[in-house]
């Protein structure tokens, strides 16, 4: 059996990992499950079986890889840098183009072609939110639960694509900002807190209007012909900025690899920022200011943040600036189970790694924890107790230098 | 019932695989050799251990025990037919004894998982192979692995006090124990370092060690490696024994850096990694030798880790090193010999003048304070011909090593990959004597047949990939 697509993972990714075992600890499932099937190194074995027709692309295939959180922590702990995610991305292609009539076409669906329609995404937000303010949410369990952990989705609802924020005095420069599927409607104190706090520095914030959703949930379904029409779209959308700035740490880590999904990938790629990198920077700069304090204040780290473009040290510094005292709840950077989609199609690891991250938090002991990142922040709240909060960083140090 | 459907019974769908890509999964581990079990399970317990094996028994098929599957050796690759007993889950810690210093753990639990369970208590699990992060206390006794701070400390068989085993049979034996020296033949000894071909561990008494009051981490640098080898050689012959001595050459150094980025002199030849341990005074007493040593031997650089992090850091990229050379190569051979530190400078220079003999490209990191070699070929299998070339040039160095009064194994075990070249330290005697151990524990020849003892047809090929 041969690969179908381009997306496949490649010969030479493929023999970039030389089963050493490295990775296998700091994988999610294989710490839940003990199997290697269920871990890197055997997602890769699985791979190089049906790469070199050993093994038929059938369900079992589709099973294996579709357990995988893609959270990336395999490739922080991979001495040999193996493009991990960029594989698992190409392998459930694969799948799609194989199986295109498997369970998973739903998802295909939803993430590959509804969520880039700002009108469908709107329409159902504004479901969920009608659904909030019914009080349903809040009795309901699984992904209704979820829902309940959302914050409250404003109606009408909002969009930022197509407006512009300019700074008090004389902008220092432009950025773009990338305002997103989900992001934009549920979120929108999140890109406002970012819009302000860039307009603080000096900067004129654009929110381009042809833009649409980044494709990385399309990506890690497997939907790699949407994925591909979508960073297409971006690219376009894009062109001109020499500074994209994103809020969403799986948005930014996907759009970082642009090179992969559209031709003029790699010059958008180059020119994106994580949103906490950014302000993290304009800090070391000098054009932000700098609150003095001491208020603890747990952080938890999104894989896409951490694993896929190390980026450890921006959060801690924003809080920092905020008068606060980040203090660690996972030294080892374990994902929370949120993983975009992978809470609503594999509940039980998601909860099991949910209720791991909620006794960290516990075991740290703090009252509030930042999480910059939205599915995270989601699944946090699902899971730690009432009198927890969980915040964004950025939105923290806004609320403390407006 | 068949076998499948009886282990089916036992253990439950979910803990029992046919599949073959399921089968194709578990073909490896960190080694050269694959081979494709028949069945794999995933037991939680000794008595499920027990009864899977007495299974295995009823149906005549082989049994292989499997940690994490990070050994070097093919020793946890399956013979044809087998059934792969994977240990990983029985990974609990059932209980720690700080007053004692020991703590009694299930095989599966990872080697670096004990210690960071330990933190805050002052103690650890002092066997660090490379691997730590991934490999499995199982595992390590199963192999006697060494690491770094084996030179001080010794190898893993230092630190395993009792085991408990199911046998080729299915019955349940404890070995050894707390008391430090128990009556009769020392069983847990034999145990420790026999691969699973005697039987498998299913749960461990392990010795725990104090973490030092003070610890010098220096990274010396060095423009040319024979005197980087000539550093280590002194140090041990000053009388010395630093809690660990590691070297790395040039192009060792260039791939780890790439992945930690901890400031290593990339430009230098060699460097030394080494570690002293203790109280304070005998501490700095201790580096300033090592430092006028290296200086001695025309030593570039000295830099001393100044805090915990740092430390962390280099000794990450010292961990690192084997995954890290794939950076240059997609495959790997891997040596594992020892030598006289006597003959240390000597059989580095022939090592090196093998590679360049067949054209391979030759990394080299290794314990340098008891002469554990492992020179690293780092090549691409899929040219033609070039695996014959790397397995012919590797086993050159071996002979070199042990005509030179060395082994060949260090840490990593025999397994299957060095089953053959056993003549070569063993003689016919020697390897009558292991024979009948093994016959006397397994007379079936069901635990791990083929490893360790080089008789009967080799009936594993490499990779295909
Ligand atoms: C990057 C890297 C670095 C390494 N560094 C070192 C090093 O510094 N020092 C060193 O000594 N080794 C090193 N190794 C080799 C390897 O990690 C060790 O041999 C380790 O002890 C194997 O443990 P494991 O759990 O992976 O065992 P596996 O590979 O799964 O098995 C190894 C052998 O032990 C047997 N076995 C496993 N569990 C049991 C059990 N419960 N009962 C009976 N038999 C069992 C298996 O049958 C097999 O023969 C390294 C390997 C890698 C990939
Ligand atoms: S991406 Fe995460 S879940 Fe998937 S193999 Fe890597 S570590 Fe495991
Ligand atoms: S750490 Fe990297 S090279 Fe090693 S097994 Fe995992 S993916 Fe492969």
């Amino acid at each position: 059996m041969a690969w179908v697509t381009d997306w496949a993972p490649t010969a030479d990714e493929l023999n970039s990992c030389i089963d050493c075992g490295l990775c296998l600890p700091a994988c999610p499932t294989f710490r839940l499950t003990g199997d290697e099937s269920a871990s890197p190194r055997g997602r890769i074995a699985a791979m190089r079986a049906v790469a070199g027709g050993r093994a038929p692309l059938d369900g079992r295939f589709a099973e294996i890889m579709d357990l995988c959180l893609q959270c990336r922590a395999c490739e922080t702990a991979c001495p040999s840098l193996v493009p991990f995610g960029r594989m698992m991305e190409g392998a459930r292609g694969e799948v799609a183009a194989h199986r295109p009539d498997a369970p998973t076409i739903g998802r295909r669906v939803l993430f590959g072609r509804l969520i880039g329609s700002r009108v469908l995404v709107a329409l159902a937000s504004a479901a969920v939110g009608l659904a909030q303010r019914a009080g349903l949410a809040s009795v309901g369990s699984g992904p209704l639960r979820k829902a309940a952990a959302l914050r409250p989705i404003p109606i009408p609802v909002p969009t930022a694509a197509g407006r512009e924020w300019l700074p008090d005095g004389t902008p220092i420069g432009t950025v773009a900002l990338l305002s997103g599927c989900v992001m934009d409607a549920w979120y929108s104190q999140t890109h406002i807190a970012v819009i302000q706090v860039l307009r603080t520095a000096g900067y004129r914030v654009v929110a381009p209007p042809n833009q649409t959703c980044c494709g990385a949930l399309a990506a890690h379904e497997g939907a790699v012909y949407d994925a591909a029409r979508l960073a297409e779209r971006n690219a376009e959308a894009f062109e001109g900025y020499d500074r994209i700035v994103v809020d969403s740490a799986g948005c930014s880590a996907h759009m970082k690899g642009y090179r992969h999904w559209a031709d003029g990938g790699a010059k958008v790629a180059d020119r994106v920022v994580d949103a906490n990198e950014f302000v993290a920077q304009l800090l070391t700069e000098g054009l932000l200011p700098v609150i003095e304090g001491d208020v603890p204040i747990g952080i938890q780290d999104p894989c896409h943040l951490r694993h896929a473009q190390r980026i450890v040290e921006a959060p801690r510094a924003i809080l920092g600036a905020a008068g606060c005292v980040p203090i660690e709840i996972d030294p080892a950077g374990m994902c929370c189970g949120a993983a975009g989609a992978y809470q609503l199609t594999h509940p039980d690891v998601s909860d099991q790694l949910g209720r791991i991250k909620a006794d960290q938090i516990a075991g740290a002991g703090v009252a509030v924890v930042a999480s910059p990142n939205p599915g995270c922040e989601m699944q946090l709240r699902a899971h730690v107790p009432p009198d927890v909060e969980v915040v964004h960083p950025i939105e923290v140090y806004w609320d403390k230098i407006k | 019932m068949d076998a499948t459907a009886r282990l089916i019974e036992l253990l439950g769908v979910d803990r029992v695989r046919t599949e073959p890509i399921d089968r194709m999964v578990y073909a490896k581990d960190s080694g050269v050799t694959a081979g494709e079990p028949a069945i794999v399970v995933l037991p939680e317990t000794t008595a499920e251990v027990a009864a899977v094996v007495r299974i295995a028994a009823a149906f005549d098929m082989p049994i292989v025990a499997r940690g994490a599957g990070t050994g070097l050796a093919g020793g946890a690759v399956a013979c044809p037919g087998a059934l792969l007993v994977v240990l990983t889950r029985m990974n609990q810690i059932v209980m720690v004894d700080e007053v004692g210093r020991t703590a009694l753990v299930g095989p599966g639990l990872i080697n670096l998982d004990l210690s960071h369970a330990l933190v805050g208590r002052n103690l650890h699990f002092a066997p660090d192979p490379s691997s730590q992060q991934a490999s499995t206390i199982g595992g390590n006794a199963a192999t006697n692995a060494g690491g770094p701070h084996c030179l001080a400390e010794g190898s893993t068989v230092a630190h395993v006090l009792g085991v408990e085993v199911v046998s080729a049979d299915g019955e349940i034996l404890m070995l050894g124990g707390a008391a430090p020296d128990p009556p009769g033949y020392d069983l847990r000894g034999l145990m420790v370092g026999s691969e699973g071909t005697l039987g498998i561990v299913t749960q461990l008494l392990v010795r725990l060690t104090e973490n030092p009051p003070q610890t010098v981490t220096m990274l010396i640098a060095f423009d040319d490696i024979n005197d980087a080898a000539r550093t280590g050689s002194d140090i041990i012959g000053a009388g010395l024994v630093p809690a660990a001595l590691e070297m790395m050459d040039h192009e060792m150094i260039v791939a780890i850096e790439n992945f930690v980025s901890a400031g290593l002199p990339v430009e230098a030849d060699a460097v030394l990694l080494a570690e002293v341990v203790g109280h304070a005074d005998g501490v700095a007493e201790e580096a300033g030798v090592i430092r006028s040593i290296a200086v001695r031997n025309r030593a570039t650089d000295v830099r001393v880790a100044s805090d915990e992090d740092e430390r962390a850091l280099l000794w990450k990229g010292r961990k690192s090193a084997f995954g890290a050379i794939a950076q240059a190569a997609p495959d790997y051979y891997l040596n594992d010999t020892v030598v006289p530190r006597t003959r240390f400078v000597d059989v580095l220079g022939e090592i090196y003048a093998i590679a360049d003999r067949y054209g391979i490209r030759l990394m080299n990191v290794f314990h340098a304070g008891d002469g554990n070699l492992h020179p690293l070929v780092s090549y691409d299998a899929s040219q033609p011909g070039m695996t014959d070339i790397v397995v012919e040039a590797a086993h050159e160095m071996v002979c070199v090593a042990v005509a030179a009064g060395g082994t060949l194994s260090g840490e990593h075990g025999i397994g299957l990959e060095k089953r053959d070249l056993m003549d070569q330290v063993f003689t016919d005697v020697d390897l009558d004597a292991q024979a009948r151990i093994s016959q006397a524990f397994d007379p079936a020849r069901r635990m791990n047949p083929g490893k360790v003892l080089p008789d009967g047809a080799r009936c594993f090929d490499r990779p295909s990939s």
